[in-house]
């Protein structure tokens, strides 16, 4: 644990087990939507899913990303992992992001990433909302993780043809935000 | 439709296996199975058993997601 650290941030008028409870659900949520959408990934066959394939693995792997940016400043804070996984698993931030009942439905499966992504910008908002001016490096980390998860969801909001297309694959390597979280 | 007091509701906190209500402008959701709402608690800072409706305009979500609980009551003091 980081002492000093801790202790500004509860100078600063946070409630340190809070925000450590949070980042334990989104380092969760992360981990979990990670493995669901390894299935998801795997499901996406035919000439539909294989357009959208990419972009899945781009998230997926960003997603792994996430939770490795995120567990040193659970530990920094104080916290811990639970010990059990199973445990972890079910207290994510967001439900689980399982395969359709008909995989070969795309707009199913589009239903699913899009939903797991937009909960993953509520989270982030809502960590970025309470730590903004009191807690600067949790703040710049879960805003560099919002940065991303708005592409993410970008990217399968528009295979789902709502609106116009800003946005276009991820070009060079993945994580251009959370990168520096990672080196 | 059965009128909750605030204090009635508090009794709802989903904690321990107790049923999870929340109150949003008048009205008492059953939130006992949303996976959101797990032990009574979501987001680490919101409470079942209590009356939401200021927290929830400052939520990173709006009121679209209570449809998707049953609305089991109203609260009598709102």
């Amino acid at each position: 644990m980081a002492k000093v650290t801790r202790e500004m941030v509860e100078n600063a008028g946070l409630n340190v087990d809070e925000v450590v409870e949070l980042l334990v659900k989104n380092a969760a949520a992360e981990l979990t939507t990670y493995y669901y959408y390894t299935i998801l990934r795997i499901n996406l066959i035919g000439l539909e899913g294989e357009g959208v394939k990419e972009i899945a693995e781009t998230a997926r792997v960003e997603d792994r990303n996430h939770f490795e940016a995120i567990i040193p400043r659970i530990y920094e804070l104080g916290g811990k992992l639970p010990e059990n996984m199973k445990d972890f698993h079910d207290l994510s931030a967001c439900p689980p992001a399982a395969l359709p009942k008909n995989p070969t439905d795309i707009k199913a499966m589009l239903t699913v990433l899009v939903e797991a992504e937009r909960c993953a910008v509520r989270g982030y908002t809502h960590i970025c909302n309470l730590t903004a001016g009191k807690d600067h490096r949790t703040y710049d980390l879960s805003q560099a993780i919002l940065n991303e998860e708005i592409e993410h969801e970008s990217w399968f909001s528009e295979f789902l043809g709502e609106g116009p297309s800003g946005h276009f694959l991820r070009r060079g390597e993945t994580s251009p935000f959370v990168g520096k979280f990672l080196r | 439709m059965r009128k909750f007091s605030k204090k009635e509701l508090t009794k709802y906190d989903g904690k321990e296996g107790r049923k999870a209500y929340i109150a949003h402008d008048g009205l008492v959701y059953d939130v006992t199975d949303s996976f959101l709402w797990k032990d009574g608690k979501h987001q680490a800072i919101h409470f079942a058993g209590n009356d939401l409706t200021e927290e929830l305009k400052k939520a990173p979500h709006g009121i679209d997601f209570l449809k998707r609980y049953l609305i089991i009551g109203k609260l009598k003091d709102s």
